[in-house]
């Protein structure tokens, strides 16, 4: 049985994984479903790579969105 | 306020099934969210490191070993930690087509043109995408292509 994954999409804005239509934070629909590297930020304000990124809210982001 | 030093945090990779690095991302994720023990602060899972996630922790590799257990597709955590200025190259991907020049030769591998050799005419930095002419065409037909759809064969350089 061939299970398909579902196609995220990732705001061109702010980078974050988004499930459905439009970016929950930004309110845009925006959207690339071509984007590569990921990073899951749990705790933001003490994770070093979420101040890197400048990431202040917890979530699912990529890395590289075309 | 909590007594946590920033630079604790140690930088650890778990080694997973190859193709499941997203899915064990979430995992870890969901697994960090249900328990108290193991704390983790990011994961991250660079295009560039197949088969590894990099996770972001304050906590002994013991304690990411035990996490590895809870993780299905885990399979173990490589001995040793690293700090965040080893990876952090990653944080920001290099364009893909950084380093092509015009004149680059560069070898098609994706679409109705895989396997052909072209010569590069225009490069568009901002949409990552180059335009090149196929080699062995009689007649010039520039192309436009994806940056990471080439490969390059030579460089400008050397080609003269």
């Amino acid at each position: 049985m061939v299970v398909r994954k579902k196609v995220l999409k990732v705001c061109r804005e702010c980078h974050r994984v988004v499930e459905g239509e439009a970016c929950v934070i930004c309110g845009t629909s925006n959207l690339s479903d071509d984007w590569a590297g990921y990073v899951v930020i749990i705790d933001p304000e003490h994770s070093e790579i979420a101040k890197k990124m400048n990431i202040t809210m917890a979530g699912r982001y990529a890395l590289k969105v075309r | 306020m909590m007594d946590m030093v920033e630079s604790a945090n140690r930088i650890y990779a778990i080694k997973t099934t190859a193709k499941q690095e997203r899915t064990v991302a979430d995992n870890i994720e969901k697994v960090i969210r249900e328990q108290k023990d193991i704390h983790v602060m990011a994961v991250m899972v660079p295009e560039e490191l197949k088969g590894y996630v990099l996770v972001e922790s304050p906590d002994s590799i013991a304690r990411i070993e035990q996490l590895v257990e809870l993780i299905p597709h885990a399979r173990a955590v490589v001995q040793g930690s690293t700090a965040l200025s080893e990876v952090e190259h990653f944080l920001v991907p290099k364009p893909v087509v950084s380093g092509i020049t015009e004149g680059t030769i560069v070898e098609i591998i994706a679409g109705p043109f895989k396997g052909e050799k072209a010569v590069v005419k225009r490069i568009d930095s901002g949409k990552e995408e180059i335009t090149v002419e196929l080699y062995e065409s009689m007649v010039p037909i520039p192309i436009t292509v994806r940056g990471d759809s080439v490969r390059v064969v030579e460089r400008s350089e050397d080609a003269s």
